[in-house]
């Protein structure tokens, strides 16, 4: 193993909670969960020697992690994400009804029926980068960027209003 | 509650499932088998440019050695077209080797993705095109000629030629027919191997222009 392939793996290592984040968010079968986390590897290993640390490896890697998963299609029909209560994690959430919980089942399961393009926003934003930061890996204005994370929140909204409804 | 209020649990929640992978099970997965649909082009690509040289040879083999003059010269147009298709599949295999290495922001990367994409598919059908009056000319010009003369092709060319005087109309019909259904199953069939990709990810460049 080369130095640079220790290097990258170790980087990798520390930070692979991102791209199962990106996986989680963009696939809804576990098979689909895998593909896409191998391909995010492989695309990251490919493009690992021109990054030089002018951004945070973190940074890097969620660039090359949603320019992947935006790209990557199914041939089949299968559907991306969340549809049905059933198919979130079991452990997530307990029987109990509480709102806060159903709040966030609700808004979790909106954020999975958002387009390709705005959950790779949401995703920038619920780590907190900033307007600029987001907009840097987007590749729109921070102004776009600010107007689309309005129109999300106001989806989202409207969404998760409609969903704890029908819970 | 708003979304704010919920960054930290949402975020929390995608993290659902997470089981951490050893620096092995990282190392495997770099060296996985795992093909986007730019490494399947690229594959594809050169399979093609194998193919090209070996028609490029065998071409110019049968134009210098076979009797008959339309098959040469059949075969001759044939390598020649080759050639430049080698180039353009060339020249397109060190675009998406240099893509490949690119990491552009996401709207940066659609935009390039789709123009890479975009160019494949009409030289492709560009090439397809190219061949079919080529094939036809050629098929019409040796059907007429003695030496390479199917006895089967003969029998119905005499059985056409009595019937009716209206045979050359039944040719051009025939081949007009024919050239009109191919044009339609290429592009078709090229739609179906990257039309709803590319149309897709046009999508997704159209959003992000909004």
């Amino acid at each position: 193993m080369t130095e640079s392939e220790k290097e990258f793996l170790h980087q990798l290592n520390e930070h692979q909670k991102i791209i199962h984040k990106v996986c989680n968010l963009y696939m809804q079968f576990p098979e689909d969960k895998e593909d896409l986390f191998q391909e995010v590897t492989l695309q990251a290993w490919k493009a690992y020697h021109k990054f030089r640390g002018d951004s945070k490896f973190s940074t890097w890697l969620y660039r090359v992690a949603l320019n992947t998963a935006i790209t990557f299609f199914r041939k089949d029909k299968r559907t991306n994400f969340i549809d049905t209560v059933a198919e979130i994690p079991e452990k997530s959430f307990s029987n109990e009804k509480d709102p806060v919980e159903e709040q966030i089942k609700a808004m979790y399961m909106a954020i999975g029926e958002l387009s390709k393009i705005d959950k790779a926003i949401i995703m920038l934003y619920l780590e907190d980068y900033s307007y600029a930061e987001i907009s840097d890996i987007i590749g729109i204005t921070a102004n776009n960027i600010a107007v689309k994370m309005n129109r999300i929140k106001g989806k989202l909204r409207e969404a998760t209003l409609k969903k704890i409804q029908t819970f | 509650m708003e979304l704010d209020e919920l960054k930290g649990q949402l975020n929390q929640q995608l993290l659902s499932g997470f089981s951490n992978k050893t620096e092995n099970k990282l190392a495997e997965l770099m060296n996985g088998k795992a093909c986007s649909l730019l490494c399947k082009i690229k594959k594809s690509i050169l399979f093609e440019i194998t193919c090209c040289i070996i028609g490029i040879v065998g071409a110019l083999y049968i134009s210098l050695t076979y009797q008959v003059a339309q098959v040469r010269i059949y075969f001759a147009i044939f390598g020649m077209l080759f050639v430049p298709l080698g180039f353009v599949l060339w020249y397109l295999f060190r675009k998406i080797v240099a893509f490949e290495n690119l990491l552009l922001p996401v709207k940066n990367n659609l935009k390039e993705l789709i123009d890479l994409l975009s160019l494949f598919e009409k030289r492709y059908f560009q090439f397809n095109m190219a061949l079919l009056p080529i094939c036809f000319f050629f098929a019409l010009a040796l059907g007429l000629q003695k030496n390479a003369s199917v006895q089967e092709i003969d029998k119905l060319y005499i059985k056409l030629k009595g019937i009716t005087s209206y045979y050359w109309i039944i040719i051009i019909a025939y081949i007009s027919i024919t050239m009109v259904a191919l044009v339609y199953f290429t592009k078709w069939y090229i739609k179906k191997l990257y039309g709803n990709y590319i149309n897709q990810l046009k999508q997704l460049l159209a959003e992000l222009k909004e």
